[in-house]
């Protein structure tokens, strides 16, 4: 699938042209203006007519540009390249310390991404990097590319990454929070195609989830929608916040517990061999009949499901679709969650609802990011301003940013890439 | 030893302990009748035959039937053409070498698409996600392999020296991994050096490659090649040219071993273990076979290889006595 220039924002889907802008597009195709024909290619399917002649849908080719994408959170990055259909080609990851200065993350994110550029074959120009951040991108702006960096993360509000990253590559950065690109990942190329009501729920040391609403990511007032985490709940005498008591966190410190009062034999066999407990090791014992295992995982599920079983009840969405590594290769946390939440949820709500685990691991966040910068750069708003000059390096506010950094000597670079005949990067 | 990489979803590494198979497990899978196909890039390589040997091995073990060992000749297109025969034999799981990215894709995500389980050796076509399109990914800690072949050479540089890095230009998870691991490391612990790399898109062009690396950097002070095939293949362009650059390269292949055991030019190997890895993939196949979901990842680490262990390493990573010339290298015979 091609994007396609379509309002109001979403790519992948088939609305029809709408407003002056979309009618200058189209007059230029009409009128096969030669230097945007070769660039815009016309769709032979017309669109559904609200009076007058049908408009005439176009699209870009998903083979027209990449996209740079990354993912931080804080132990591991990861970094990709993929069309503007969000179709990953190549992708990457090694551990990485986010509490580290934002200057030696921003330098490995820019070697990086110069190594995946140059390992590319194609000939393709860059139109955006879009990063998934540990925390909420609070911003006002829906889809439109940052002018400035937004303070995600601690120390951040004093290293201009996004600045950096425009003068490195010359091309627009979106950032969104990790749970609100997996969300797009997951809607686009995972377990949400076809449904326009999806909820997300990823589940690690943090929980939070995503909400599609009409086939649309909803953002909230501020970007900062579904920090469940924060949601206090009770299991016995203990209360806390669902993070802390049901979080990959909860379930390796009870998990070590367990091992060391011998509740567990499993873990206390790891603990023997000396492995370091984390959740994933609880989920292997709980995996392999361990019974202590088993009710910690199902303790978390439990937990997660009556928070989620609110939200269900509010929402009725479609589908609900458990992320992250101990809920997807985890029955028992699952089958537990599952269980919760059907067992709270108005019949009306439960009757059709499918609660899965994600499709896609950790590759939704990857995919969801070049996803949110293809609809970013196809949001009719933000389309007008550059669609004239065929690349959205020409957008005015792109062009004012580029203006405002400062140019700077390039340092000294110590690693000589291959000589390139590759396009424009 | 720890493993430094991660999986190419960005996976924490699973050590193979975690898919070992206990006697109840293997007399389950024996009750079972099953049978398995298996695809490689190749059949007559010292690796391929010490991973077949582990794999077939530890399946018979298991009283699981291998029904055929496809060698693919690293042809994406004899890979795809394996693939679909040997899903119409409709065997339990196929455990395969995937040769190339994007063009064999498609012909993977057939195998879970027919409800056979997919194992995965060494790399994972781009697109195809754990536990959907496949089971399981049994590789070498390839990251962690590169930082061993960036500390090893490291020793042999002087302060401010140039080097060359002679990759390898396709998109291969494991050799990807290693060039990255190499020059990391290098830059954080050695900033002082000077890296230029280039790749080469077949095997046949590596001594080309070479001379072209060596007219960019004339006072090359070390090279590392990301396998030891090229890396063997640098080290003649260099005699030839009558330069002594020490190498650092990954894989203990057998000319490489006795080039290492004869002091140089290659001064460190960074080992897989292929026998430990083919053990590896059959039980994790077995695993998931039995109904238990295996890590997505699992990893093996490497072994540090330097003229003063390279017999023994050698012993232990081919299952086999080392030949007689590394031996006489190491005045270990006459």
């Amino acid at each position: 699938m091609r994007p396609i220039i379509s309002a109001p924002t979403t790519v992948p889907t088939t609305v029809p042209l709408a407003g002056a802008e979309s009618f200058e597009i189209l007059n230029l195709v009409r009128t096969e203006r030669s230097t945007t024909r070769q660039e815009l290619e016309r769709e032979s399917e017309l669109g559904t007519a609200t009076g007058g002649r049908a408009p005439r849908l176009v699209r870009f080719s998903a083979e027209r540009a990449n996209i740079l994408v990354a993912t931080l959170n804080q132990t591991a990055l990861g970094v990709g390249i993929a069309d503007l259909t969000g179709r990953l080609k190549m992708e990457h990851h090694e551990e990485a310390d986010l509490t580290g200065p934002v200057s030696a993350l921003c330098d490995r994110l820019t070697t990086l991404f110069r190594w995946i550029i140059d390992r590319q074959e194609d000939r393709h120009d860059l139109w955006g990097i879009s990063i998934s951040t540990p925390g909420a991108v609070v911003d006002g702006t829906e889809t439109r590319f940052h002018l400035s960096t937004p303070p995600v993360l601690p120390g951040w509000e004093s290293f201009p990454i996004v600045e950096r990253l425009v003068e490195a590559f010359d091309a627009p950065v979106w950032l969104r929070s990790s749970v609100e690109t997996m969300t797009m990942g997951e809607l686009h190329a995972g377990a949400g195609i076809g449904h326009r009501t999806m909820l997300f729920v990823k589940v690690g040391k943090r929980i939070g989830a995503g909400l599609v609403s009409d086939g649309s990511l909803f953002r909230g007032a501020q970007g900062a929608v579904g920090l469940i985490g924060s949601v206090p709940v009770t299991n016995g005498e203990r209360t806390g916040t669902l993070e802390s008591m049901a979080g990959s966190d909860a379930i390796a410190e009870e998990g070590r517990a367990a091992g060391e009062r011998g509740q567990s034999p499993v873990i206390a066999d790891f603990l023997r061999r000396g492995h370091e407990i984390t959740a994933i090791e609880v989920a292997q014992a709980a995996q392999m009949g361990d019974r202590a295992a088993i009710e910690i995982l199902s303790q978390s599920g439990r937990l997660i499901g009556q928070v989620v079983a609110t939200l269900a009840n509010m929402l009725n969405p479609e589908i609900i679709v458990l992320s992250g590594s101990i809920a997807q290769t985890n029955d028992i946390l699952l089958a537990a969650a599952r269980e919760a939440i059907y067992g709270a949820s108005h019949p009306l709500v439960s009757r059709d609802l499918q609660i899965i685990r994600s499709q896609m691991g950790s590759s939704s966040g990857l995919v969801g990011a070049a996803i949110t910068a293809a609809e970013g750069l196809f949001a009719p708003a933000t389309l007008r301003e550059w669609i004239m000059a065929v690349r959205p390096q020409a957008h005015p506010l792109f062009a004012d940013m580029k203006r405002r950094i400062s140019e700077k000597p390039a340092g000294k670079g110590t690693v000589h890439p291959p000589a390139t005949t590759k396009g424009k990067r | 030893m720890t493993i430094t990489g991660l999986g190419p979803h960005g996976e924490r590494a699973a050590a193979p302990e975690r898919v070992l198979l206990l006697p109840e497990d293997m007399a389950r899978a024996r009750a079972s009748s099953l049978r398995v196909a298996i695809v490689l890039h190749t059949t007559t390589s010292d690796w391929a035959r010490q991973l077949l040997a582990g794999l077939v091995g530890t399946l018979g073990a298991c009283g699981v039937v291998v029904i055929d060992v496809a060698d693919c000749a690293f042809a994406p297109e004899a890979q795809i053409e394996a693939l679909d025969r040997l899903i119409r034999e409709a065997p339990a799981a196929i455990i395969s070498l995937p040769v190339a990215n994007a063009k064999v894709a498609e012909a993977h995500k057939r195998v879970a698409a027919a409800g056979i389980r997919l194992v995965l050796l060494d790399n994972v076509p781009t697109g195809l996600l754990p536990s959907k399109d496949y089971v399981s990914l049994i590789s070498a800690d390839n990251f962690g392999l590169g930082k061993m072949a960036a500390e090893s050479l490291s020793a042999h540089l002087p302060p401010g020296a140039r080097i060359g890095v002679l990759g390898y230009d396709a998109d291969f998870f494991a050799t990807n991994e290693r060039e990255i691991a190499f020059v990391k490391w290098m830059q954080i612990n050695r900033p002082d050096l000077d890296i230029t790399v280039r790749r080469f898109s077949a095997l046949a062009d590596a001594a080309e490659t070479t001379h072209a690396l060596l007219e960019l950097v004339p006072d090359m002070a070390g090279l590392f090649a990301v396998w030891d095939t090229p890396a063997t293949a640098a080290a003649r362009v260099f005699e030839a040219a009558g330069k002594s650059v020490p190498i650092t390269t990954i894989d203990l292949g057998r000319d490489a071993a006795i080039g290492l055991a004869a002091g140089g030019p290659i001064v460190a190997i960074a080992a897989q273990q292929p026998f430990r890895q083919g053990q590896t993939a059959a039980s994790t196949t077995v695993t998931a076979l039995l109904g238990r979901p295996p890590p997505a990842w699992v990893a093996l680490p490497g072994i540090a290889v330097t003229p003063d262990n390279v017999v023994e390493s050698f012993q232990s990573v081919w299952q086999s006595p080392a030949p007689r010339e590394l031996l006489r290298k190491k005045k270990l015979v006459r």
